[in-house]
């Protein structure tokens, strides 16, 4: 026997943890499960937990043992075989047929003048709605959906749409319920999106732009795949940049004297940006599957268990994090794991830092002055697979 | 198989015999060398693998590529013009038999 098989221990359960509680807030639960046992079976969920930031990081390295092609995964179901959902060789076809879209040259050369033009549109909406206002609604969701929009060419449909198939599918992907009214939302926008994708591909063929609908018109890659892959990308690049702009906002105001700092120094923003995501990370669980028995940092997990990489609560590991729980943009620089790592690292990242930290943040600070919290209506933070401000009301002086 | 020698600012130095085809950021990566993050498993597109490679090592090893060229635009140090690198685009065997490398103060 290995000297590893000696040391391992059977998976702790925990049966205390529920649905509802997590939804509510799940860092808690996190915190006392990680402080007991780098992963977990819970119930509740049908998953085994992996909360420690070391055996995250294994898992995110080793596609060979912890496969992302996970058995009965509701995400094919709701939005297709996309490449997140592959291992490599076939992942990184699909990957590939992303081109250089969402690289920083791209983003230097082309959008970052459309995420500028978006965020004027917007704020000045929001401006329009006045104070009180609730900055996710009448801000940063069409912000955010807008901007994907036009970065996957969709521009037969409006950012409403987008918003409303980005929910729909989420939905969908995590209705463990099996709850039939989700699957009917969710099925009448996989059918909607693949329709809105017949019509634009002619269009892109004879139009090309800078689009990834457009990229893919001369890629090898199979419509099936094109079709799954929006689907993914619609799922995985609207909610999250909504989110981390949200929660960056809330954390900054509750947090007056880091907000002086920055407003003094507004080089401080792609801080601002990492420990949001850091601190709340937009997606805060997703999933693999072991391929053979193994054991993960000392805990014996079987062949085919389905796994919850729980980078939400890894990205609090005290053993890495100092204070962890504590929002502090100016702790030592230690990497998270709010994007991935490995083969399956958010292709997204770039965008997200460059509309949100690079123009969302900075404009609103600049633009709003006096920019707080409204005592008289509480923000609201919820969700623990994604998690973000559901509300966010804000008051500014509107006089200036 | 061939050597890597990462050299921290410390002055402590971490030396590596590696399997052909084996990446500096895989190398590290794999065997806990500080300094060395390669958040996107060497797609070059992370820029968190970036090493200053020794003068004496730069002759013979491939051209900068497109991606890899964008990317040590975006790495948190400073460029170097001569001697900076993504460590995943670099695999042993192919670009090297021995290399020694300075890490970066920072990844991140």
């Amino acid at each position: 026997m290995t000297a590893e098989a000696l040391e391992a221990r059977p998976v702790p359960t925990a049966d205390w943890v529920t649905i509802p509680d997590l939804h509510r807030n799940p860092f808690p639960i996190f915190r006392k499960m990680r402080d007991e046992a780098p992963v977990h079976w819970v119930p509740a969920v049908n998953r085994y937990m992996v909360t420690s930031y070391e055996a995250c990081h294994i898992i995110e390295n080793d596609q060979e043992l912890y496969s992302a092609n996970e058995t009965n995964s509701l995400m094919k179901r709701a939005m297709g075989h996309s490449m997140l959902r592959k291992d490599d060789p076939e992942h990184d076809v699909d990957r590939k047929s992303y081109g250089s879209v969402l690289r920083p040259k791209a983003i230097k050369e082309h959008w970052n003048a459309i995420f500028q033009a978006n965020s004027d549109k917007y704020l000045a909406r929001f401006k329009a709605a006045g104070p009180g206002a609730d900055l996710i609604r009448e801000y940063a969701a069409p912000y955010a959906a807008e901007n994907l929009r036009l970065i996957m060419g969709f521009h037969n449909a409006t950012q409403e749409d987008m918003q409303r198939w980005s929910q729909t599918m989420i939905n969908g992907t995590g209705n463990y319920a099996d709850d039939p009214e989700v699957w009917a939302a969710s099925e009448q926008s996989y059918n909607e999106v693949d329709d809105a994708i017949d019509e634009i591909l002619p269009y892109l063929r004879k139009n090309p732009d800078s689009s990834l609908l457009s990229g893919m018109t001369s890629m090898p890659i199979p419509l099936e795949a094109i079709r799954a892959n929006m689907k993914m990308t619609i799922g995985g690049g609207l909610n999250e940049p909504r989110d981390v702009l949200g929660v960056a906002v809330w954390a900054l105001l509750s947090h007056p004297e880091q907000l002086d700092r920055v407003l003094a120094d507004t080089s401080l923003f792609p801080a601002v940006f990492e420990e949001s995501v850091r601190w709340v990370a937009p997606i805060g669980m997703y999933p693999r599957e072991t391929t053979r028995d193994t054991v993960l940092e000392g805990v014996q997990l079987p062949k085919g268990a389905r796994l919850g990489v729980v980078v939400g609560a890894a990205n609090r590991d005290p053993k890495v994090f100092e204070d962890p729980e504590s929002f502090n943009i100016f702790r030592a620089k230690k990497p998270h794991l709010a994007f991935g790592g490995g083969n399956h690292y958010c292709a997204g990242a770039w965008v997200a830092k460059a509309s949100v930290a690079g123009i969302a943040l900075p404009q609103l600070f600049a633009e709003l002055p006096d920019l707080r919290l409204d005592p008289a209506q509480p923000a609201v933070d919820a969700g623990w697979v994604f998690r973000g401000m559901t509300s966010l009301p804000v008051l500014w002086d509107n006089n200036k | 198989m061939a050597k890597i020698s990462f050299h921290h600012s410390d002055g402590n130095v971490d030396v590596l015999d590696v399997d052909p085809g084996t990446s500096i950021m895989r190398a590290a990566v794999t065997n806990g060398v500080d300094g060395i993050i390669g958040e996107c498993g060497g797609q070059a597109m992370c820029a968190t693998c970036h090493v200053y490679v020794r003068p004496e090592y730069l002759d013979g090893l491939p051209g900068i590529g497109d991606d890899e060229e964008e990317m040590l635009d975006c790495t948190t140090e400073e460029r170097d013009g001569d001697r900076s690198r993504l460590g995943c685009q670099l695999k042993a065997g192919e670009a090297f038999d021995s290399i020694e490398v300075d890490l970066p103060a920072s990844q991140i």
